[in-house]
């Protein structure tokens, strides 16, 4: 049996969570765990479950790697504002901070951006505790200031260039690869330093689902002492383009001989009708309560 | 020699980097969020004994280094090198300068200590944490002291100076930390 006093300090924390929210009148939702369609996301194995729906008549079915889609379509019906404290499953995961199957809080804020966005965590944080002090570096000024080197306007051959001279691999099929071995090898272990980080505005090639603007997207991530909390976006409206970037990760799927998994028609269809500009975030929670309880 | 994918790394794996043979100190899996794994792994050079840091890709491999520790009596030296003897197969074992390092302070005739081989050839020896030397050249104590609240350096046989207390003189044998250089008590 789990020790009853951390049971009892994540109860309060999550709670806390909960009070966070709801006092600013967000929603908190259940969206569906096991989906037809999984992610499409290269680098994210979903575990498929055997369904029988029927006598004789099993399906495939697979557990939610994240409720992003699910949520985004509860936008797209008009809910506003909401959260989700919610287990999420992944296959393939290792490592002393990586399981099968861990906690996410999912919220969605209508009208913010990410900086918005990124002052509300902070604000969660204090209410949980978490009074350290706050850096703010963007993607490419991390890069500058721990690798000198210019990330944004560095091409595949000559980040390739800098990975061969730190004696690093170079066996990558896509810069945006090779840009996170550099800033996991460079920039991760200054951010160790760092109680509270925010690293923002990604090299577009690791836009994943968020708006881009120019060389950047509008992505952003937390780190607490050098480990990944949170992942967020200004988040993508339409439906047009949501089909490009998974058409795009199935592509690279396809490249590294991946299972190419139908997408989700129905998330498609409502976004034909886009969702109000909003950001979006998920927060390991697992993680998190670790670095306060 | 096999070669070692990184899921297969742990602390005191030795591998080939660079060349050289090195031992892994610490392994850290990390997977972003948004990205494929990678393993942030931490290495001591067998060699130079300077630590690096190294970023695989989750699935690289490395070539093993054959690196043995094997505990060996230190017999004597003749100047240029230092002659160790396995105890087991009685094989002999010439160490150079760079080799040796700051082990020389250490050692004593017939003292055990543990010789790295790499291929067959030794390249590099430790101590054991604490040794027993003799001090051979120190100011005289100063009468009364007793706690030890000052320090004095003190020469001992090998040649190493160590801050010895007050009270310690010519002749005595003191207890030594060589991972420290500190005096740990009189023997």
């Amino acid at each position: 049996m789990e020790d009853k006093s951390y049971l009892n300090k994540r109860h309060k924390l999550v709670r806390k969570i909960r009070n966070f929210f709801d006092s600013q009148g967000l929603i908190e939702v259940q969206t569906p765990l096991l989906l037809c369609a999984p992610t499409s996301d290269v680098y994210i194995d979903s575990i498929a479950c055997k369904v029988n729906t029927d006598i004789n008549s099993e399906v495939v079915k697979y557990l939610h790697t994240s409720p992003e889609l699910e949520m985004k379509k509860l936008i797209s019906s008009g809910s506003g504002d909401i959260y989700q404290i919610c287990q999420v499953f992944r296959d393939n995961e290792y490592g002393s901070r990586n399981f099968n199957e861990f906690t996410m809080l999912e919220y969605y804020r209508m009208g913010f951006d990410i900086h918005e966005l990124m002052d509300d965590i902070v604000s969660l944080l204090r209410r949980l505790g978490l009074n350290d002090e706050v850096t703010k570096i963007s993607y490419s000024n991390a890069f500058t200031d721990f690798g000198n080197i210019d990330i944004l306007n560095t091409t595949f051959e000559e980040l390739k260039e800098i990975a061969r001279g730190a004696n690093l691999t170079t066996d990558f099929d896509w810069i945006e690869d090779l840009q996170m071995l550099l800033f996991i090898h460079l920039v991760e272990p200054e951010l160790k330093k760092l109680p509270i980080c925010f690293i923002y505005d990604f090299p577009k090639q690791q836009s994943a689902l968020a708006k881009i603007d120019g060389q950047v997207a509008s992505r952003f991530e937390m780190y607490l002492r050098g480990i990944e909390i949170a992942n967020g976006y200004d988040e993508i409206q339409d439906s047009d383009t949501y089909l490009e970037r998974f058409n795009r990760e199935n592509q690279k799927r396809s490249i590294l001989g991946k299972k190419i998994y139908a997408l989700d028609n129905d998330f498609l269809k409502k976004l034909e009708n886009p969702i109000p500009s909003c950001s979006g975030v998920a927060i390991g929670i697992d993680r998190l309560l670790h670095q306060i309880i | 020699m096999a070669n070692y994918s990184t899921s297969q790394f742990k602390n005191g794996l030795k591998l080939i980097l660079d060349g050289n043979p090195c031992s892994i100190m610490n392994n850290e899996i990390v997977k972003p969020g948004k990205g494929q794994a990678f393993n942030r792994v931490k290495f001591k050079d067998l060699i130079t004994g300077k630590t690096l840091e190294k970023t695989f890709k989750s699935g690289e491999s490395l070539e093993g280094a054959d690196v043995m520790e094997l505990e060996m009596q230190y017999l004597y030296s003749d100047g240029e090198a230092w002659h160790f003897m396995d105890p087991d197969s009685f094989e002999q074992y010439a160490l150079d300068s760079v080799a040796m390092s700051d082990t020389v302070n250490y050692l004593v005739e017939q003292d055990n200590c543990v010789v790295t081989l790499w291929n067959g050839n030794p390249i590099s020896v430790a101590p054991a944490n604490h040794v027993i030397l003799e001090v051979v050249d120190t100011d005289p104590g100063l009468k009364g002291d007793t706690a030890g609240t000052g320090g004095k350096p003190a020469t001992l046989n090998t040649g190493v100076v160590v801050q010895v207390p007050l009270f310690v003189g010519i002749g005595e044998k003191v207890k030594v930390d060589t991972r420290t250089n500190e005096y740990v008590g009189r023997a």
